[in-house]
């Protein structure tokens, strides 16, 4: 690390957005590898993650006007980054989406570290029993819309249901996981 | 950019095991949520990731912001899911650009606005432009004078006879439906919005198939000049002012464009070189 003072995400935006070449370069360096990481855990494709996290770098490049100051980087840049994936999709059938909540049966009885109960009390409470008990349709469309932060529309796309059986699920999700919480969580539209 | 979380961050094996997978879907998701949010857990995925897969992603940004934007043909080409050279190779063709398909679609409006005020008693202007666009279209499409990729295509080994036929085809699909829309202001019979198709398709071959022995613009100016004999002598006989377009012409039409293809394939079959047959 080097000792000169960091400057913060927003302003490397604002630094692209006039030109700055070296700042899109710092905001790869911070951005670039849990892009990369978080792709890769949906597409088994390694050669459409690269692709993906390049269109969008140069989105970012030219559209760093569109960035609203007081938004976090991280989160607009994994909203081009999933959708420009999830239009991929659609266009390529040959990508395959990983169903993660599916994989790794076994391993889902192995609980998890001790330091993996730590994290997983402070970013959800008792959320992630919950999240484990609901059913594969339910998961998947919480996943996409809760975690991902589609719309209830691209998410109806990417799963291949209807929008409004979206909704549906992402409210009877929402329902069994307050349920199950006995009280409801802050942030939870 | 700090969160709930504080000062705890996901050691490097935690990380490790959710690089590879191995986490579950839940724990996963967790660990997904803290790192998308906090910048130490951030630099860590960073050290742990391939450097070769990063550098590869940086690579490709930076051609991606250092390329200038294409031409506006190319980037319609490409929007159209045409592979790049072939993107290329279509936008330096003379006929493709914005200039050409405007000075098309004014000669056409002109015509087709003569047809329309003179009531359908003079339908030479129209007959005489509709056909004759996508001819010189094709024409100007290639050859020594209008490509600038010239003498870049004489020495790629690249098909001329592809080259040529995808630029005649591009040529079609630009100017024909601008024509059809016009042909459909034109007064007259219903079928007439559609006859101008069988002379301006059979005309292209022909063209074509001249080419090969004459050169385009020789060959441009023989046709223009037949086509233009058959409609003003139709005017002058006088006969109807359809001829040019009824059923036993279209006949001829056909016809001719039979024999043209045939030359073509026949030339490109023996002439095994590129860019001998066209």
């Amino acid at each position: 690390m080097s000792t000169a003072p960091i400057v913060a995400d927003a302003a490397l935006v604002a630094a692209v957005a006039d030109g700055d070449s070296g700042a899109l370069r710092e905001l790869y360096q911070r951005h670039g590898a849990w892009l990369h990481a978080r792709l890769l855990r949906r597409c088994n494709d390694s050669e459409v993650v690269v692709e993906v996290v390049q269109d969008t770098f140069v989105v970012l490049w030219k559209d760093a006007r569109r960035f609203r100051q007081d938004g976090e980087v991280g989160a607009w840049l994994w909203g081009i980054a999933f959708r420009r994936m999830v239009s991929r999709l659609r266009s390529r059938r040959d990508v395959v989406l990983i169903p993660e909540w599916d994989v790794l049966p076994t391993l889902q009885q192995v609980m998890p570290s001790a330091e993996d109960q730590v994290l997983l009390g402070v970013e959800y409470g008792d959320l992630a029993a919950g999240l484990r008990r609901l059913s594969p349709e339910f998961r998947s469309v919480v996943q996409a819309v809760v975690l991902d932060g589609l719309t209830t529309k691209e998410a109806g796309r990417l799963l291949g249901v209807r929008e409004n059986t979206v909704k549906t699920r992402l409210h009877r999700a929402k329902a069994q996981l307050r349920a199950t919480l006995t009280e409801p969580q802050e942030g939870w539209r | 950019m700090t969160t709930r979380t504080g000062e705890w961050h996901a050691d490097p094996a935690l990380l490790s095991r959710y690089l590879a997978g191995d986490l579950d879907a839940v724990t996963g998701a967790s660990v997904e949520q803290h790192v998308s949010r906090c910048e130490t857990c951030r630099a860590t995925v960073g050290r742990l990731l391939e450097p070769q897969l990063l550098e590869r992603t940086w690579a490709g940004i930076r051609d991606g912001v250092e390329r200038p934007t294409p031409p506006y043909p190319m980037r319609v080409a490409r929007r159209l899911g045409l592979p790049e050279p072939t993107a290329v190779l279509l936008a330096s063709a003379a006929s493709l650009r914005g200039a050409w398909l405007v000075g098309a679609f004014l000669s056409l409006s002109f015509a087709t606005l003569a047809a329309y005020a003179s009531g359908g008693t003079a339908l030479a202007p129209f007959l005489l432009a509709a056909p004759l666009a996508p001819v010189l279209g094709v024409a100007a499409a290639y050859g020594p004078r209008q490509d600038s990729l010239e003498a870049l295509i004489v020495t790629a080994p690249y098909g001329r006879t592809r080259l040529i036929l995808l630029r005649t085809l591009a040529v079609l699909v630009s100017v024909l439906p601008v024509t059809a829309l016009l042909g459909l202001a034109v007064p007259g019979p219903a079928w007439l919005a559609a006859a101008w198709l069988g002379p301006a398709l059979a005309l292209v071959p022909v063209l074509l198939a001249l080419a090969g022995f004459v050169g385009p613009r020789f060959a441009a100016t023989v046709v223009s000049l037949v086509w233009s004999g058959v409609v003003l002598g139709a005017t002058w006989a006088p006969l109807a002012p359809t001829w040019p377009v009824e059923a036993a012409q279209q006949g001829v039409y056909v016809g001719l464009a039979v024999a043209a293809c045939a030359v073509i394939a026949l030339r490109a079959g023996t002439d095994r070189q590129p860019g001998v047959a066209l």
